[in-house]
């Protein structure tokens, strides 16, 4: 028995590698999906053309529309959807954990209201608006209204949990009674808002992705590096502070970068509802509540369910296009059911 | 060797603006077991949260080898303090194994995973808890007990200097609570640990701890050996129970009976209600030994009377009645032959009184004096005979006794077959008076 703990760490080693071949076909599949019909091969070879030591490996045998299609327009969405498939998992394992709560979510704390605010103003109040203004503007929101939150639940230097999730439900009510005013107003305008959130990768480009990707990089690996500190976490704060755990620095660390991963998210997509919810909790009944395999595990099933759900949003009435978090949760709750009815064991 | 040392300095806590301890002062060495007691509310608790780094004290410090802990990084603490606490939920399905190797995690850099070497100490930990064959179980599915067990395994596998513990055993049946705290005073004077452990039970602390701190209104009311600190009268002030101590001769620790409050009634009471009369109370001199007494005693001072007894060895059960229930005994030595001196000290309280009974005890040639006691009394009052088995099987001195007994019968004493016959007798004779 002593013997099978230290494999342990060799199976979550297996795990991450599976997970990561399952991501690396799920991004050529995804990225040969579509209406121009282009082969997966030739899909891979303009992949691996744009990698770079690897690039002498194919020679050219493709056309320029090609290139771009897949290039310019599918690939930045794939990596996107990955992107943001991924931080949302991860900041909603990270919540659960941190609220030792199963309902807990990415949004729990009112980012998405924020983000939701900041967008619909950009949609409703600026004239001129470029293709970043709506991200700044809900990513400016979400950090804000996460910023609120916290000053609001933080009581001489400690943040406790209770507070901090009704303060956030408060700030929310009242963000989004703004947003439903500004609906209200926003004339011909509504069908794009309420686009928006619904959430959804149709405005993805390069640009997108290197927006996010330092937010996300940065905020993720703040997050990996205190996993151990997580499951502690779940023995209870006081236990967790006997365990050397500095557990009010640690609560507002993770807070600030699973907020600040999400806001990032949020800002490029809209409000993608389900995954950091489900994710993390499929993961768990996978591989265990270990958050050192939990979040590496969350952050690539995320990634790899959000490119598919997008895939399907984005072919499966072609050329319309169905807001992904319609699809998350279409296809995504039922299959949680049937995980959660196949299992014995409690949840969380 | 060096060994770690514990003081709290003059320390006092508070939650918002309620004071919850004052004063608190005390220092404990590698070695040392101590106990904390104290009703509910006395601040038992939180004086293990002060000490565990959990509730900052408003004044005074906690030093741990000289160094005031609240200005040591956390787990630097972690490192030499470990706690466990009253009750651990956990709803998540943690192994119990993973549960312990989390008490590894003060040990361990920010990258590292646990080795070989924190397996092996989890597993020792286990071991000595008796949960290693739980160790793959998820903590979710085990029982109250074991889970309690668990805790203390990740407890131990901190490998801590000072260990704290909240009523450790709680919700532990009597056998696991029995070889929980021994193990973990096999731990404390073998790895010269220092162990502070409340306690909701007075005898488990008594027979565990090196000394007691007793707690009451805030404050340390008491501090010392279990005989010190646990005292009738400590109790009686702190928890205001009325309570018999006594050495428990198995364990030789003291051992505290609870006296239900309902049937008490105090001797000084009973007599002062028989003074303001203006009547003598009647006296009755009971020549007793080995438990044979007690229920008699207690039955005659709730009607009033007023009760001596002799000669006894001190230690005896029915001498610890006498003296709880504070009436005039005369007494020999622990195991000694009664003396010439306190056989004469006997007859004057026979003397006195107006009434002799002898209970249904065993003679030896120890205790022979007795039944001359018993003779001499028959001589000018009355002496009542308690035969609840007869003498023949009461006797260990080759008939002598059983020579004087059956003289006593035929000179005229009264022959009983209870202590319950006794009252009605005795009622008799005392309205006669």
């Amino acid at each position: 028995m002593s013997k099978s703990y230290l494999e342990k760490v060799l199976q979550w080693r297996l795990i991450v590698a599976c997970l990561v071949a399952i991501l690396g076909l799920t991004i050529v599949l995804a990225t040969t999906l579509g209406p121009a019909q282009i082969s997966s091969l030739v899909v891979l070879k303009i992949l691996v053309s744009r990698l770079p030591l690897v690039n002498g490996l194919v020679t050219p045998s493709w056309s320029i529309a090609e290139d771009t299609i897949v290039f310019q327009i599918r690939l930045p969405r794939v990596l996107l959807g990955i992107l943001v498939g991924a931080s949302l998992s991860v900041a909603g394992a990270t919540m659960q954990g941190l609220f030792k709560n199963p309902m807990a979510d990415p949004y729990i704390i009112g980012i998405s209201s924020g983000a939701a605010l900041g967008a619909t103003l950009a949609m409703v109040g600026l004239a001129h608006m470029s293709m970043y203004t709506i991200p700044l503007m809900a990513f400016i929101f979400a950090v804000g209204a996460i910023f609120l939150v916290y000053n609001i639940a933080n009581v001489g230097g400690k943040l406790p949990v209770g507070t901090l999730l009704l303060a956030g439900i408060a700030v929310s009510l009242f963000l989004s009674a703004i947003t439903s005013f500004m609906m209200y107003i926003s004339g011909e305008r509504l069908h794009g808002i309420v686009f928006w959130l619904m959430g959804g990768l149709w405005a993805s480009s390069w640009d997108h992705v290197w927006m996010v990707l330092p937010w996300i990089c940065v905020g993720t690996s703040v997050i990996y590096i205190f996993a151990r500190d997580l499951n502690v976490m779940l023995l209870g704060e006081e236990p967790a502070q006997h365990l050397g755990i500095e557990v009010e620095t640690l609560k507002k660390v993770m807070m600030v970068s699973a907020s600040l991963i999400t806001a990032a998210a949020v800002a490029v997509s809209g409000i993608i509802g389900f995954v950091g919810l489900i994710i993390p909790h499929i993961v768990r009944i996978l591989v265990g509540p270990d958050h050192r395999i939990l979040l590496p595990g969350s952050a690539l099933v995320g990634g790899i369910f959000l490119v598919w759900a997008d895939t399907l949003a984005r072919t499966i009435i072609a050329p319309t296009e169905i807001p992904v978090g319609i699809i998350t949760a279409l296809f995504g709750a039922p299959f949680f059911i049937y995980l959660l009815r196949s299992r014995k064991r409690s949840m969380f | 060797m060096s060994f770690i040392t514990l003081k709290i300095n003059n320390i006092a806590c508070r939650y918002e603006s309620t004071e919850i301890l004052e004063n608190i002062e005390f220092s404990a060495s590698g070695g040392d077991f101590v106990g904390v007691l104290g009703p509910n509310g006395s601040g038992k608790t939180t004086l293990l949260r002060s000490i565990s780094r959990t509730l900052r004290p408003h004044m005074g410090a906690v030093l741990l080898n000289e160094k005031n802990i609240y200005a040591l990084p956390s787990k630097e603490v972690a490192r030499n303090l470990a706690v466990v606490p009253q009750d651990s939920p956990i709803s998540f399905d943690f192994t119990a194994l993973e549960i312990v190797l989390m008490g590894r995690t003060p040990h361990l850099g920010r990258f590292e995973i646990e080795s070989a070497k924190d397996l092996t100490i989890a597993k020792r930990a286990m071991k000595l808890t008796n949960t290693w064959h739980l160790s793959e179980r998820p903590i979710t599915e085990l029982s109250g007990g074991e889970r309690q067990r668990v805790i203390l395994a990740r407890a131990l596998a901190q490998e801590p200097k000072v260990l704290l513990l909240d009523e450790p055993t709680t919700h532990l049946d009597i056998n696991h609570q029995l070889e929980i705290l021994s193990l973990i005073k096999r731990l404390n004077k073998e790895e010269k640990t220092i162990v502070i452990a409340v306690f909701h039970d007075l005898n488990l602390a008594a027979l565990y701890c090196d000394f007691l701190i007793l707690l009451h209104h805030r404050k340390i009311f008491s501090l010392g050996s279990p005989e010190k600190a646990l005292t009738a009268e400590n109790i009686k002030k702190v928890y205001d129970a009325e309570v018999l101590v006594k050495r428990h001769p198995a364990t030789n620790s003291i051992y505290i009976t609870l006296l239900p409050r309902r049937n008490y009634v105090s001797p000084s009471t009973l007599f002062l209600k028989g003074v303001s009369k203006g009547r003598s109370p009647f006296v009755i001199h009971i020549i007793c030994g080995a438990g044979s007494g007690s229920q008699l005693m207690h039955l005659l001072l709730e009607k009033g009377y007023q009760v001596t007894a002799g000669v006894l060895n001190a230690m005896d059960t029915d001498h610890e009645t006498h003296q709880h229930l504070g009436i005039s005994i005369v007494s020999e030595a622990p195991f000694s032959p009664i003396s010439c001196e306190m056989h004469e000290a006997n007859l004057g309280l026979i003397d006195q009184a107006d009434v002799v009974v002898l209970t249904n005890v065993p003679f030896g040639y120890g205790n022979l004096k007795n039944l001359e006691a018993a003779e001499f009394a028959l001589e000018n009052k009355p002496v009542l005979l308690i035969e609840e088995a007869p003498i023949e099987q009461r006797d260990f001195t080759q008939g002598e006794a059983k020579k004087i007994y059956t003289r006593l019968k035929s000179n005229g004493a009264i022959v009983l077959h209870s202590p319950e016959e006794v009252l009605p007798i005795i009622e008799k004779m005392a309205r006669r008076v």
